[in-house]
This record gives structure tokens, C-alpha cells and sequence, in this order.
């Protein structure tokens, strides 16, 4: 049989917390019990904060937190693996943001071309420019949900103002790839589109380098993509191989 | 060959493949009793990363390969960091004394065997405590639009059991419950007749997958960064602003 104690601790500095128990609870639970009666079964139990235990027992803990996490809205119930969540936030992708292409016209428009890794999209925007390079459709919370969850993405964003008005000028999107990935081995690129009428200019080829960039240097080495037919020498060119050493990818085709 | 079909993780290069008859026995057995987990707290990394090395299974695409063709160990820490940002991880235990390949004592028996001898052991529920991790799959999505899964592997000695379907299926199944329908898998030519059998198609808008795979070695360009990926020491792009204006 085996026993686990979960200390239970409350700190003030909980912010998310809806309510808070100033006492520290001692809780017994033994794993191999089924037991049916929960200690609290009338507290709101969003206070809790589980002390970090050393990695073996974290898996027993998490018999409680699965039942416990039903109840109680703000939980900050952390049953954590990994070292520290502080070195997390530390290695995501910090976002950049630089001018790119500068070109005044002859009336004196300055326009400039802007990279940005930060990811600040407008939903609508880039149903406007997937609709001007003829993509069908997709659900727009789907959308937004992806551009939240994507590990990152890249923009090209175009603004234009008369020279000396600096701060001024609208900025338009045209260009955007991003790359879904689990942090440590496995990335994939998808959705890169750049506006028709900024094409040939170089500017995917810019985008997919600096996503390309970015993931290799956070030592991320499956770097793969699913290419049209029509822009398979595009990214030829950019160092992707077709079908390396034989692997495919499959997709999956629901039967019914 | 039977040792060395062990050794290569089930997979023969074919000319050898013909000398090996499956046995009647591995013609779809039915499976042990299992319970597949879905919860990434059931997972000790340690023991993923020995899965890895039992299955052969790199998280590399293009491992290094020793002398006896076998990978380098994941490295863990980066195993855990991608357990975390997984959408979907499944994992597969079964009762130690279904596993062919585990000696006696490494069995930490219950010790319970009555009249009839081990149906104890059919009864009792296997938990992640009490269970050996033999399989494991897990998928990284955007939680909207897409999906790919990786990693899908089974110890060798429960292979052909359908194991692996059941992973496959049980994270199919979790991320059509969340509306993400867009599902792709990489796999060599090995691992495609397993997920076709699962229900992935080969052709798909006709798109043709590519990795990258510039390395120093086919495209010369003096003072570039490399980074390791595996065997493949791939080119790092690097920052320049020749475009055409």
C-alpha cells in the first residue's frame, strides 16, 4: 500500500485565488483506496498550491489533483515535472520586431516593410489576405485559437506615411508564417502567405529563414512542412528536402 | 536472426526479412490487459526515455546510429519540455508479468495466487502505479486548425497485439472531441502500412512533405552557424537583407 502525504499550503500571494483558508492542511490519502468521502466537500478549493515535490512522488500526487481539480474555479494546483517553469517563460521565442525594407517613393511616401515575431495578428486582417491569395475559409475562433497556440508567428506588415510624419501611417498585413511545436524536437511550419502584390520580392523567403532561425536555435531539428505542388521549389530552394530518407507524411481521412 | 531481429527493434533491413517466419502466436494475439492513460501525470520520465531506447525510437528524424545501430538515449530534459507542451500524450501500461521479456526479479509480484493460479492477475485493475509502461504515443497540435502526432511505439515483444492501434485511436478520438480535424503523422516507410491501417491516407491535396535539411556539407558557405540535429549538422540561416526591392 501506498501512502502519500500532500502538504497543502496557502500563501497569501496567490493572486489568482478566489478564496483562501489561512491554515496549513495535512492531507493522508492512500492511493490504493477508493474512497469516496473528499476531506472538503463544501470549501471552494481554489487556494490550493501543492509544495513542490521531488520528482518520483509527483505521479501519486496526481490521483488527488485529477478529482480535486473538478471542484473550485481558479486552480493553482502545480503537480510540476519539470525543473522550473521560470526557465520556460525564459526560452520561448522572445519577440522581435525590426523595419525590414525601407523604400521612398519619388512624391516623397516613405514605405516601410516590418518584421515582427510577436505574433499580433488581427484575426480579420488575415482572413482578408487569406481571401486576396484565394484560400478557402476556415472558422475564425479556430483561427485565433491556432495563432494563440502556435510556438510562432511571423509577420510582414507594410506601412506607409509621408516623409517626416514618422510616427503615422497605417499598418497592413502582408505576409504571415507560423510554426506549431513541442518546444524540444518537432516543428512544423504552416500557413505561410505573403500578398500577391508584394510577391517576388524575397519576402517568404525572409519569413521561412527567420522561422528556420529561430527553431534551430532553440536546438529544435525536425523542422518539416507540407508544400503545395506549386511552391515545392520555393522551398527547395530555402533547404527543405521532399521526402527524406523516405519519410512521408500521412494524414488522417475520417470514414464516414 | 531471431536475436537479431530482438536487437533492431522488430525491423530487419529486407533482405533479411524472408528468412524470418512469424510464428502463430504473432499472427494478432489478443492484448494483455491494458490501461492507457491520457493524463501526462502518469508519466515518469525516466521510464519513457528507457521506452525509447527498448523501442530503438529517436526523437531525432535523422538519429546518430552507433556501431550496433541502436540510438543515443533521449535526452531528458528536453523529453520532459516536450511531454509539456504535447497536446495529447497516451500512454500504455500493462501487468509486469505480461511483459515476455521482464527477468523475475524485476516482477514485483502481488504475490496473490490462489485456486486457479494467476486470474488474480487478470482481475486487479492495472493502474500506472502497478503497471510497466510498454507503449506510448502523443500528438502536438495549435489547439484549433491542426495536428501531428509523434513518437508512436510499443515495446517489441508486445508488438502486432494492437497496441499501437489503440494509442493511435485514443488520441484520434481525443482530438476530434476538440474540433481539430486537420491530423498529420510523419512516419518512414516502415510505419506507413500501421497508419494506413489506421485510417491515414498517403495522398493528401497532393502535398508533398519536406524537412529541412541544409547542412554544411551540401551547401559550402564559409562562416555559418550549424546546429546538431541528430546526424545532420544543419545550416542556420543567417540574418541578411539582400532582397530585392
Amino acid at each position: 500500500m501506498q501512502m502519500q502525504t500532500l502538504h497543502l499550503v496557502s500563501t497569501s500571494t496567490v493572486a489568482s485565488s478566489s478564496s483562501s483558508l489561512p491554515t496549513i492542511v495535512s492531507l493522508d490519502c492512500c492511493r490504493c483506496q477508493a474512497s469516496n468521502q473528499l476531506p472538503f466537500p463544501n470549501t471552494n478549493l481554489g487556494f490550493l498550491k501543492v509544495k513542490r515535490q521531488p520528482k518520483v512522488s509527483n505521479l501519486k500526487a496526481s490521483f488527488w489533483d485529477s478529482i480535486r481539480s473538478g471542484f473550485g474555479k481558479n486552480n493553482t494546483i502545480q503537480v510540476i515535472d519539470t525543473p522550473s517553469s521560470e526557465e520556460e517563460e525564459a526560452e520561448e521565442p522572445l519577440p522581435e520586431e525590426f523595419v525590414l525594407v525601407e523604400k521612398t517613393q519619388p512624391d516623397g511616401t516613405v514605405e516601410q516593410i516590418i518584421f515582427s515575431s510577436g505574433g499580433d495578428v488581427d484575426v480579420y486582417d488575415l482572413q482578408d489576405l487569406c481571401d486576396k491569395v484565394g484560400w478557402p475559409r476556415r472558422p475564425l475562433s479556430k483561427l485565433a485559437a491556432a495563432l494563440k497556440n502556435s510556438y510562432i508567428v511571423a509577420t510582414l506588415h507594410s506601412r506607409k506615411f509621408s516623409s517626416g510624419e514618422e510616427g503615422n501611417g497605417e499598418k497592413k498585413l502582408i505576409g504571415m508564417a507560423r510554426a506549431t511545436s513541442d518546444h524540444a524536437f518537432n516543428a512544423t511550419i504552416w500557413d505561410v502567405l505573403v500578398d500577391p502584390s508584394y510577391q517576388g520580392q524575397g519576402l517568404g523567403k525572409v519569413l521561412i529563414e527567420k522561422l528556420i532561425r529561430t527553431l534551430l536555435q532553440r536546438d529544435i531539428g525536425n523542422i518539416s512542412l507540407f508544400a503545395d505542388s506549386k511552391v515545392v521549389e520555393f522551398y527547395r530552394n530555402l533547404g527543405f528536402e521532399p521526402d527524406p530518407e523516405g519519410i512521408k507524411g500521412m494524414f488522417w481521412y475520417p470514414m464516414y | 536472426m531471431a536475436v537479431a531481429a530482438a536487437v533492431n527493434g522488430g525491423y530487419l533491413p529486407s533482405k533479411f526479412r524472408r528468412f524470418t517466419q512469424p510464428t502463430v502466436s504473432q499472427i494478432r494475439p489478443t492484448p494483455p490487459p491494458l490501461f492507457i492513460s491520457t493524463n501526462p501525470n502518469d508519466i515518469n520520465p525516466i521510464h519513457l526515455r528507457d521506452l525509447y531506447s527498448v523501442c530503438n525510437h529517436s526523437c531525432h528524424r535523422f538519429p546518430k546510429l552507433n556501431s550496433e545501430g541502436r540510438v543515443e538515449p533521449v535526452d531528458i530534459d528536453k523529453l520532459r519540455k516536450a511531454l509539456l507542451h504535447s497536446y495529447v500524450v497516451a500512454s500504455v501500461f500493462t501487468r509486469p508479468e505480461f511483459v515476455p521479456d521482464l527477468t523475475p526479479e524485476n516482477i514485483s509480484g502481488s504475490g496473490l495466487t490462489g485456486i486457479g493460479g494467476d486470474w488474480i492477475g487478470k482481475v486487479v485493475p492495472v493502474t500506472p502505479g502497478n503497471g510497466e509502461l510498454v507503449g506510448f504515443g502523443r500528438a502536438v497540435s495549435d489547439s484549433g486548425l491542426t495536428a501531428a502526432i509523434y513518437d508512436v511505439m510499443v515495446i517489441p515483444s508486445l508488438r502486432r497485439r494492437g497496441i499501437g492501434r489503440k494509442i493511435v485511436q485514443r488520441i484520434l478520438r481525443i482530438l476530434v472531441n476538440r474540433d481539430i480535424y486537420d491530423i498529420a503523422a510523419l512516419c518512414s516507410d516502415q510505419q506507413k502500412p500501421f497508419f494506413g491501417a489506421c485510417g491515414f491516407g498517403d495522398d493528401v491535396l497532393v502535398s508533398t512533405t519536406m524537412m529541412y535539411t541544409r547542412s554544411a556539407s551540401t551547401h559550402s558557405v564559409d562562416e555559418q552557424m550549424v546546429k546538431c540535429a541528430g546526424r545532420k549538422l544543419l545550416l542556420v540561416p543567417s540574418l541578411r537583407g539582400n532582397l530585392k526591392i
